[in-house]
């Protein structure tokens, strides 16, 4: 009924939240001696979902990576509290983003159904 | 895939913060404690942090999304200090030695301060993650809307 914009919108809110996942993760370990910061290859999985369209969820879950060039610290722990609050905010406004284009489209296709309804 | 889990990762974080900040504060009141129940001065306590999944009660459903990510934070262990005590002369003293010496704990006010202002600041850290997903939740519910 929607678009293909929306499912791709959809996709990459599903992503999103997958990476968010990752940084509150990564925050909550900050003292965590040895953990190694965690992340997913953004382009990547967003480009393989957009082009396998319509596939099984199970294809959904991305591949998540250590994040490289990070410089560890002397407990072995390499999570830098700068780079996941810019990415916690980061991730939050493309979220948003995201959302309000959905909307957009949403709200597309209710006002093609009220307009039929009343005319 | 549920953004409320992740308010569950950001929950253990902070409750494992709060654990530390409890230890050191500990740390600084019992700094010239000379009596213990185990005897002997009072040693300097810390906690050891070690990932955990975070299981829900929907965790056996979702336990392949679970392996894909998210993962909280615990208090593995809490060690005391093995240092030798602080020997003070102090021949009047109930706790002193024959040889007249008092053994205080050994802390240091700078090294508990310092790790208290660590664990507020990642305590802050969480709480603006969880901000953040909250922020994201409402704006999918804007979506019905």
């Amino acid at each position: 009924m929607l678009n293909p914009i929306a499912g791709n919108l959809e996709r990459y809110m599903d992503l999103l939240a997958a990476r968010q996942k990752l940084v509150a993760s990564n925050i909550a370990n900050a003292d965590t001696p040895g953990y190694k910061t965690r992340d997913i290859d953004f382009q990547f999985e967003f480009m393989s979902l957009a082009s396998g369209a319509g596939t099984n969820l199970r294809a959904a879950v991305p591949n998540v990576i250590n994040a490289p060039d990070l410089v560890a610290k002397n407990d072995g722990n390499n999570v830098s509290i700068d780079r996941e609050s810019r990415l916690l905010s980061e991730t939050a406004l493309r979220f948003n983003l995201a959302s309000s284009l959905l909307r957009g489209q949403i709200q597309l296709v209710r006002s093609a159904i009220k307009e039929g309804r009343t005319g | 895939m549920s953004l409320f889990s992740l308010l569950s990762v950001s929950g253990s974080g902070m409750g494992a913060q709060r654990v530390r900040a409890q230890l050191l504060v500990e740390n600084l009141a019992n700094a010239e404690t000379t009596r213990t129940p185990e005897g002997g001065p009072y040693r300097r306590k810390d906690a050891v942090f070690s990932s955990q999944p975070q299981s829900s009660p929907f965790s056996a459903m979702f336990q392949a999304e679970i392996a894909g990510g998210q993962t909280g934070v615990g208090v593995a262990d809490i060690v005391e200090d093995t240092r030798e005590p602080v020997k003070r002369y102090m021949p009047g003293h109930p706790d002193a030695g024959p040889d007249g010496y008092v053994a205080f704990p050994r802390i240091n006010p700078a090294e508990d301060m310092v790790d208290l202002m660590n664990a507020t600041r990642n305590y802050q850290a969480n709480v603006s993650a969880i901000g953040a997903v909250r922020d994201m939740i409402h704006r999918t519910l804007d979506l019905l809307r």
